[in-house]
């Protein structure tokens, strides 16, 4: 067995502990359970169907048990998902900070040894406590004849995405510089990435919604749920249920089971190679260049494959797509817009939310695989020593302008792809057929990308995560003041400051690029002043920290 | 065996360690010492492969730990200056780990752990949960599990800092029994008596450089630094010091006490001289009953280093 399992075990296992736990566990799901399972077994027949003439109350033990499945499986996931990745996180942290990984680090087990160590060691007693709810769930089952089949499908994706919250807390423990701060940022960055990040999915993006459990628990679950004699779903459920049935990528369509496996796959595989990293050398950076740009790549095409049916035929899976089928009379938008710009609008909405996941994923990228001064001196002195002219491309020490290029590159074809796509499209008409609807962009994105690795390279953390603070947050917080100041006075000016921040420059420049949504021009705003003062800024940016990043190199 | 070259680290703009340099030998315990922010656990850090040097290179047993860390990790034990330990695991349980991961197995494992609990006194407490026990006692523990797979190098952070006197005498003893099995140890230490009883040679650490390293008597030669000896007689001897002027290895006499019949006096050379001096006095009959050839202490050289101006190096 796995040393550090079978230390997970000793550690956390001891009698007293499974006692204790045991009686937790056994205690607060046989109570949830059969409150839940009782409260769905009663029925009540109406007077007019009964044969005594009166309201009847009939005992169904099926529609009791398949009530409680959903209690039950809440609290599993509490135990595995919430207890369980805190676990990860905090131990990990801890140990970090206590120098037990370095022990861990120094002993020849295979970092791949290690790392399934920590995730299946550490939770021990969560996994004992899930193992407890096993009865129930057996009960469940049978009672409520939920479809085997159905049962292993969820029960699969589950205990993927228990692995997946746990590697996420396990990696974030090993990668936060502080070790204070790796328990936070690893809750935080579950929460983030698998509970906020999924929402996006009702923008379009549907594959940020197979990041959890869900829709394999709609898709598979949910219909087999209903009480015995009631097959229809409510209004509700059935737009749930709808949603997660069949996923559109590319032009396919894919079981939300199999989408699920794919999407958590891929995930799991880059935090694997990041634990893998980082247990080989804690120096090492989470990522290194050619994995960042393979990672970039599955991404674009990920959202390519996701954003396909909208912008060829102006189908969106969640919410958007539901509003795309509203009558646009109905729409409910605001009067200062046209009645028929309700796909400009969905365009616009989309295009944003995907340039801001090009942002955020360039930042994160940058800032893992771009070297900062130290990382780059030791790898000139080393080129140096081994008798190389340069640092290969692709080192880890390498500058990083070919790297921030090549993810431009990857993100404006895509780009390109779907613009296209949108302008051949015969359904779609909320896309301007025009050149600069994607150099503007990819331009802006090259400029802010190449401040930040410039940023990134010149100066240490300090520095770098200033610099993005008071150029991406700080005009949104002045446009803010001068909001609550004059709105409707402060507009234009508003325009030009948001202008500055790549974060509503963005969206700013697809209204910009937009067919007019507007039925009469606004005297107040105009667009192309604070569309030529993003541009020229983040020119100017790019240009001035790469000249002085130079300039601190040659030095 | 242990060589570093040209070592350097940095910490962000700061150089934690600069163009450090030095070897062990197999069978020899080599002690680091210098004031705090030297350097020293940084040194040792890298050389455990637990820190990525920015420059030079570091070889154990001939495998490069920057090039081979995962090889180089097999042949390291390492004891870091805090104990940390699993507080909810057994003592026995805590080796057991180590040893399971060492890739120890059955009844070589079960062995290797009772010889390492053994040797570090532990016997009595292997059931005992590790979160009970004293600091001294967690250093034990870690000390036991540092020699369960048999490293041929040890790399030791202050391993006796939290020891009572006793086991510092067992500590020393283990080391050296360590070291005549021909083990590689490196200890880096503030207790600079410790440093002195167990070390063969010693690296003098400062503002991340090394400012002098060798054997005791090769650092006094290059510190230019005068061996003493105390020479005890039986009875005052009026010519004594007309007799020492003779001997041209000899020279200033200090009075040690007022009773004229202990002196201290420097010596040019090493033991060698030491015994011509004594042939000589010997012959021209002075009373000696003792004589002590007195290597310079750690103490004083580590004081006069201290002392000297400071020039740590940023980039």
């Amino acid at each position: 067995m796995n040393p550090l399992i079978r230390r997970g075990i000793r550690e956390r296992l001891r009698p007293k502990n499974l006692v204790a736990s045991g009686l937790f566990s056994i205690i607060s799901c046989a109570t949830l359970y059969l409150a839940s399972f009782f409260d769905g077994m009663q029925q009540v027949i109406p007077a007019n169907e009964s044969e005594s003439g009166l309201p009847e109350l009939i005992s169904m033990p099926v529609n009791g048990a398949r009530e409680a499945f959903t209690v039950l499986l809440v609290l599993q996931g509490f135990f595995l998902m919430f207890l369980g990745t805190g676990r990860v996180a905090s131990v990990t942290a801890e140990e970090k900070e206590a120098g037990l990984l370095d022990y861990q680090r120094m002993t020849p087990m295979n970092p791949f040894s290690k790392i399934l160590g920590y995730l299946f060691g550490l939770p021990a007693r969560e996994y004992f406590m899930f193992l407890i709810t096993l009865p129930f769930l057996l009960h469940c089952m049978v009672v409520g004849k939920i479809p085997l089949l159905n049962l292993f499908q969820l029960y699969a994706v589950f205990f993927c995405s228990v692995i997946l919250y746990h590697l996420t807390a396990h990696v974030i423990g090993l990668v936060v510089p502080k070790p204070r701060a790796a328990s936070w940022v690893a809750r935080l960055a579950v929460l983030g990435l698998y509970v906020f990040l999924p929402v996006l999915g009702q923008a379009g993006i549907s594959f940020l919604s197979f990041l959890t459990i869900l829709p394999t628990y709609f898709g598979k679950i949910v219909p087999h749920l209903l009480a015995e004699g009631n097959q229809t779903l409510g209004r509700f459920e059935r737009q749930v249920v709808d949603f997660w049935e069949e996923i559109p990528f590319f032009t396919y369509q894919v079981s939300p089971t199999t989408f699920t496996f794919v999407m958590q796959g891929l995930i799991l595989l880059a935090l694997f190679a990041t634990a893998y990293r980082k247990w080989r050398l804690d120096s090492l950076p989470a990522f290194s260049k050619p994995m960042a740009i393979g990672l970039f790549g599955i991404l674009q095409i990920l959202l390519l494959g996701s954003l396909w049916p909208f912008f060829s035929q102006g189908e969106a899976s969640g919410l958007l797509g539901q509003s795309l089928q509203l009558d646009p009379t109905k729409a409910g938008l605001p009067n200062q817009l046209k009645n028929d710009s309700l796909p400009a609008i969905s365009m616009i909405v989309v295009q944003s939310t995907y340039f801001l996941l090009n942002l955020a994923s360039l930042l994160l990228l940058i800032n893992v695989c771009c070297p900062d001064p130290h990382r780059q001196l030791k790898g000139r002195q080393r080129s140096g020593k081994l008798g190389m002219s340069r640092i290969p491309a692709l080192a880890d020490e390498a500058p990083g302008g070919l790297f921030v290029c090549v993810l431009v590159c990857i993100s404006t074809v895509v780009y390109a792809v779907l613009h296209l796509l949108a302008v051949s499209s015969e359904t779609v008409q909320s896309v301007a057929p025009s050149a600069q609807s994607v150099l503007l962009p990819g331009l802006v994105l090259l400029f802010t990308a190449l401040a930040l690795r410039a940023a990134r390279e010149q100066w240490f953390n300090l520095g770098f995560w200033g610099f993005v603070g008071l150029l991406w947050l700080t005009p949104m917080l002045a446009c803010l003041v001068l909001a609550v100041d004059d709105f409707l006075g402060n507009s234009q000016l508003m325009l030009n400051i948001a202008s500055l921040s790549p974060l509503t420059f963005f969206p700013q420049l697809m209204v910009f690029l937009a067919p007019d949504i507007f039925p009469d021009p606004n005297p107040l705003i105009n667009l192309s002043t604070s569309i030529k003062i993003g541009v020229i800024t983040s020119a100017i940016l790019a240009i001035f920290l790469s000249i002085t990043l130079f300039r601190t190199l040659k030095k | 065996m242990i060589e570093v070259k040209d070592l350097k680290l940095h910490y962000g703009d700061f150089v934690a360690v600069n163009q450090l340099t030095f070897s062990v030998k197999p069978g020899s315990i080599y002690g680091l010492i210098g004031p705090n922010g030297a350097g020293k656990t940084s040194a040792i850090k890298a050389i455990a492969t637990l820190l990525e040097p920015t420059f030079g290179d570091i070889l154990v047993e001939g495998i490069s730990v920057l090039h081979q860390p995962e090889q180089a990790r097999g042949v390291l034990g390492y004891m870091p200056d805090f104990p940390p330990i699993y507080e909810d695991l057994k003592v026995w349980e805590f080796c057991d780990l180590f040893a399971q991961a060492y890739g120890l197995s059955g009844e070589e494992k079960q062995a290797k752990v009772l010889q390492s609990l053994h040797a570090t006194g532990l016997k009595e407490q292997m059931h005992d949960l590790c979160k009970t026990l004293s600091r001294g006692m967690r250093q034990r523990a870690l000390l036991a599990k540092t020699l369960v797979h048999e490293p041929s190098v040890l790399l030791l952070d202050e391993p006796a800092a939290n020891l009572d006197p006793k086991s510092r005498i067992d500590l020393r003893n283990i080391l050296k029994k360590l070291a005549g099995d021909g083990k590689t140890i490196l200890i880096s230490s503030h207790i600079l008596s410790e440093i002195e009883d167990t070390c063969d040679s010693l690296g003098f650490m400062r503002d991340g450089r090394m400012a002098l390293s060798g054997t005791l008597d090769e650092i006094s030669r290059q510190k230019d630094r005068a061996t003493h000896l105390k020479i005890h007689l039986l009875e005052p001897h009026p010519a004594l010091r007309e007799v020492i002027s003779k001997i041209p290895s000899l020279s200033q006499v200090e009075e040690i006490t007022t009773c004229k019949t202990k002196f201290r006096v420097s010596l040019d050379g090493g033991e060698k001289e030491a015994s011509q001096a004594l042939a000589k006095l010997v012959e021209t009959g002075v009373p000696v009953s003792e004589f002590i050839f007195q290597k310079p202490r750690v103490e004083e050289l580590f004081l006069e280093l201290e002392s000297a101006p400071k020039e740590r190096e940023k980039k």
